[in-house]
């Protein structure tokens, strides 16, 4: 106990001083490796962060409450890194009790709580500067009526002060996120909205909406430097210089009741990985499919072969600095799901049990 | 609380045993020509079934508790609670939250479209009289007792004078409040009627004020508090018109009104739960013949913000039930009695999630219920019920027990008792119908519990008295109902669990000249698991508790009675309690309860004034509901009621 503080204090003189990480400076227990975000069962609000290396099976589970001895009060919705902290959203099933836990990234030693009543349904978190996140929410939900009755907004999370600076207001049900240059690209989920939204990082403000189509969902900036979006059912290639749609493709499968989702590209920036599912009617609604890859060359998309033959459920993610593919699969939501991870040829390596449902994936060095 | 064992007869006991020297005690329990004289409750069939009927006592003490707080206290029963006045949900002996049938006046009032009911909306003022059934009832009491049963009653008081009125406020330090106002009224009509009846309205706001910050005690454990209001009010009113010839007329209503707001101070962010029930009861006891007819409407409607477009459930219950006993009696002691009785139930349901369609129901059951008495050592009943369900038919539900005595003295009385039984639930109406995720062609669940049991009554002196009771069961509910994730939540007849464990119980009476002291205390040990495999991942599940079941569960109540005065404490335990099926992630931890009250009774000429103060949750223990918020912290409650009695 006395040790780490002494290692919260040594590591906080050393963050004033500098941003970069001494060389001298002792190991910390979450330096490296993969933190897995598991968003838990709703109701109950336990999501958890998990730890595994990028060998071997073993997770270090709980991590918040392990160094914290507490825990996190809600499911979980995201996590990023702006340099050495850690920002963990906290989706509460009760409106009005999110939140968002910053932590030592390198120790995950609490920083900073953005308390219940400043932040409702965030989303997704990226990191936009050396002192600035972008946390998107969905603001207060309605009744399924009318779900997402709220305009969404991006919370622009100032690091150095730990406080939400300012909300910019976006379309309703505002999810993925990505930046490209100075610029955020705000994509979003369910609400039936049909643009992107342009957000200029050094302003905080909306610069232009870019029409695409229904729910908008950003997939990423491929080795040829275009935005790969997913709307209104189709892909599309979205020149970010001129903000205007270049191409627009329809994956195609011999099975036309399939939809694809959790779409990410891989590390080289050339291919795009995504799962592809249907709930069959006529076998009591299981859920079916598997997981399909394209080339971002590609100038027709066919679901014909799949990448790998099985689906997950709790999402997937690309290991910059390995290229490996890492899948959530989710038993279901009262039990621990497990993080099925391939070679990008999709090779299996092997599967590591974490906690409930693995949904989202951070890569740390 | 006496331990319902089979007819005991303690006068006919003393005399057979011809010890006049011996001082003998006065029981509760009838004799058989006692029991005969009109219909039988179905309770007298449960013989080697657990069996236990909470007193008027405790009924009173608890005028201001919800069945859930009570309930908590009676081990083995555990509740599923999302905070306090909000949904809870009942664990009997390891079962689901719908293995456990509550019957009000005969009639079993779960909520048809979970088929369960919520705990927190039924105050203990709802009723007069309550037995708890331990174990597979499902041939005496119908669908949904795999676990247990609980029997709510309202009873005619004929033996009052004059009319009897009550007011009682209780103000608690958490912003709780509550008031009741009740009469209970006695009429002797022309020559041969008597009229008697209740009428009570009582109404509670609850706010478990415990401030907005979360709640973190010195083992590092933090909770948060959620922000709630919950309003209950409610009706009771019971006529009843005895005749002379012992034919009883009965109408007992109860009107419940429960609004749940989830941060009630912010419109937007606004969560509202409003359940209604109109639950009426008519019967007519003629003879030996019971005529029952009842009509139950259940309306859920949850909403968010205004409220202004909620999801809406409408439920409507309409049933009729014949019932006549038969009776062979030789003597008091030795005789055979046979219920025979049938009912046939109409459900009509507008359930938002059933496509908005009108959905239709028709069940019935057919029962006889038979039970024989030997001697005073040996009774035994065979039950038998049948189940018709539109759409299917449940299982024939069987069931079996026996009690001998095997041992008596003039002081203790060893009786062993076992039953098996059969048990069944039909499914709910959501899971039949629920668009989609519904399944028509799903099967009742069927239980088969098998148990054992031993009391041992020890009476040395008129002053004090003790029992001591062990149980064992063996419960195996086959055909579980799952939502399963991997059909996007269809709803299906995969699990297979196994219920087991052992009960103990203590009970120990004082009595002196000053006054009285009781100790009660329960100790339960469960084991509740999955046991058959049914998807790649449940080899995970196989074999571990089941959530949210405590394994160990330790309750007690102590009370002291002298003079004026009375002091009660309640105290319970319950183990960790695991919160995922295979047990990953951190468990509840256990925790400890004590509650406690000191009254007051003051005497004013004929009437009664009760001033109480009540500690809840007197150790300050800090534990997370299902939400993993705070549930409430200590609190003080003052609670006065006035007994009004008419001068005669």
């Amino acid at each position: 106990m006395k040790t780490n503080s002494i290692l919260v204090a040594l590591f906080t003189v050393s963050l004033l001083t500098s941003c970069k990480k001494n060389e001298t400076e002792p190991l910390q227990p979450y330096d490296t490796g993969v933190i897995v975000v598991n968003a838990g069962n709703f109701t109950d609000n336990n999501g958890t962060l998990s730890l595994i290396q990028r060998t071997g099976q073993t997770a270090v589970t709980d991590i918040f409450q392990k160094e914290n001895m507490r825990s996190i009060s809600g499911g979980l919705s995201g996590y990023a890194e702006v340099n050495d902290k850690g920002i963990i959203l906290v989706d509460n099933s009760t409106a009005g009790k999110d939140a968002i836990e910053i932590v030592n990234a390198l120790t995950f030693k609490a920083v900073a709580t953005i308390p219940a009543g400043e932040i409702e349904n965030p989303r997704t978190v990226i990191k936009v500067s050396e002192t600035k996140a972008y946390v998107s929410a969905w603001d207060a939900t309605g009744d399924f009526s009318n779900f997402y009755k709220n305009p969404g907004y991006i919370a622009v999370l100032d690091l150095t002060t730990n406080k939400i600076l300012k909300k910019i207001t976006v379309q309703n049900g505002a999810e993925s996120l990505v930046l490209v240059g100075n610029e955020v690209y705000v994509g979003n989920t369910g609400s039936g909205k049909t643009v992107l939204t342009v957000i200029d990082i050094t302003s905080d403000a909306v610069k232009q909406t870019i029409e695409v189509g229904r729910n908008p969902n950003i997939i990423g900036v491929d080795a040829s430097s275009k935005l790969w979006v997913y709307a209104g059912g189709e892909l599309q290639k979205i020149n970010t210089s001129s903000k205007t749609v270049e191409n627009k493709l329809k994956i195609t499968a011999s099975n036309a009741s399939k939809s694809p989702s959790s779409f990410v590209l891989s590390a080289n920036k050339a291919t795009i990985y995504y799962t592809f599912s249907f709930y069959d009617a006529a076998d009591n609604y299981v859920q079916k499919g598997e997981t399909y890859s394209f080339s971002t060359t590609s100038t027709a998309i066919e679901a014909k072969i799949p990448f790998i033959n099985r689906l997950f459920s709790g999402g997937l993610a690309v290991d910059p600095h390995t290229g490996d593919l890492y899948a959530g699969l989710v038993p279901s939501y009262k039990q621990a799901g497990y993080v099925f991870r391939y070679k990008a040829n999709g090779t299996f390596i092997d599967s590591v049990k974490v906690e409930i449902a693995p949904s989202k994936f951070f890569f740390k060095k | 609380m006496v331990r319902r064992t089979p007819p005991v007869l303690v006068s006919v006991f003393c005399i057979i045993l011809g010890l006049q020297t011996t001082v003998c005690f006065a029981q509760k329990e009838q004799t058989l020509c006692e029991v005969t004289v009109t219909t039988i409750r179905p309770e007298r069939f449960m013989i080697g079934q657990k069996v236990k009927d909470i007193d008027s006592t405790q009924l009173a003490q608890n005028r201001f508790t919800t069945l859930a707080n009570f309930l908590q206290f009676q081990s083995p029963i555990a509740f599923k609670s999302y905070g306090a006045g909000q949904l809870a949900t009942i664990s009997f002996r390891g079962t689901s939250s719908s293995h456990t049938a509550v019957l009000w006046n005969g009639v079993n009032i779960n909520f048809p479209s979970l088929g369960q009911s919520d705990f927190s909306t039924l105050p203990m003022s709802g009723f007069d009289e309550m037995t708890i059934q331990y174990g597979s009832a499902a041939s005496c009491v119908g669908t949904d007792a795999v676990g247990g049963s609980i029997l709510l009653r309202s009873v005619p008081k004929f033996n009052q004078t004059g009319l009897q009125a009550i007011a009682g406020v209780s103000a608690e330090s958490s912003k709780n409040y509550a008031g009741q106002l009740g009469l209970r009224f006695y009429y002797p009509m022309a020559k041969n009627w008597k009229i008697s009846g209740k009428t009570l309205f009582y109404v509670s706001g609850i706010r478990n004020n415990f401030g907005n910050e979360p709640i973190q005690n010195r083992k590092g454990a933090q909770y948060p508090v959620e922000p709630m209001q919950t309003l209950q009010k409610g009706v009771v009113q019971d006529i009843y018109a005895l005749h002379s010839n012992g034919n009883l007329f009965s109408l007992n209503a109860w009107i419940t009104d429960n609004s749940l707001t989830i941060q009630p101070n912010s419109l937007s962010m606004r969560e509202i739960t409003q359940t209604r029930a109109q639950r009426y009861v008519l019967s007519y006891n003629v003879g030996k013949t019971l005529l029952r007819a009842a009509y139950i409407n259940d309306v859920l409607d949850y909403g968010k913000a205004d409220n202004t477009n909620p999801s809406h459930t409408d439920i409507d219950r309409y049933l009729f039930r014949v019932e006549h006993d038969f009776s062979w009696i030789k003597s008091c002691e030795r005789g055979t009695n046979l219920k025979v009785g049938s009912e046939v139930t109409h459900y009509t349901a507008q359930v938002d999630g059933y496509e908005k369609e009108l959905k239709t129901e028709n069940r019935a059951d057919f029962y006889l219920l038979l039970r024989y008495q030997h001697s005073l050592r040996f009774s035994s009943s065979l039950n038998l019920r049948q189940a018709l369900v539109s759409g299917f038919n449940p299982p024939f539900t069987p069931s079996l027990g026996i009690d001998y005595r095997v041992f008596s003295s003039s002081t203790d009385r060893l009786n062993l008792t076992t039953n098996i039984a059969y048990s069944y639930r039909v499914p709910t109406l959501n899971e039949r119908y629920w668009v989609n995720l519904g399944n028509p062609a799903l099967q009742p669940e069927v239980g088969f519990n098998k148990e054992i049991g031993a009391v041992w009554k020890r009476r040395t002196s008129e002053h004090f008295h003790q029992q001591y009771s062990i149980n064992a069961f063996h419960n195996l509910i086959d055909n579980w109902t799952y939502w399963n994730p991997d059909k996007n939540y269809k709803v299906e007849n995969l699990q297979q669990v196994l219920a087991k464990g052992i009960e103990i119980e203590t009970s120990h009476r004082v009595i002196t000249a000053a006054g009285e002291a009781t100790a009660q205390f329960q100790y339960a040990l469960t084991h509740s698991s999955q046991q058959k495999v049914y998807g790649p991942y449940t080899q995970d599940i196989l074999g571990k508790q089941l959530i949210y079941v405590p394994r160990h569960s330790l309750s007690g109540t102590l009370g002291v009675t002298s003079g004026a005065w009375s002091f009660t404490v309640q105290q319970l335990y319950n183990s960790a309690r695991y919160i995922t099926f295979d047990h990953s992630g951190r468990p509840f931890p256990g925790y400890y309860l004590m509650n406690a009250w000191a009254t007051y009774q003051y005497k004013l000429k004929q009437h009664r004034l009760h001033f109480q103060l009540q500690g809840n949750n007197l150790t300050n223990t800090l534990y997370p509901n299902l939400k993993k918020n705070a549930m409430p912290m200590r609190s003080v409650s003052i609670n006065v009621i006035f007994i009004f009695n008419q001068k005669k």
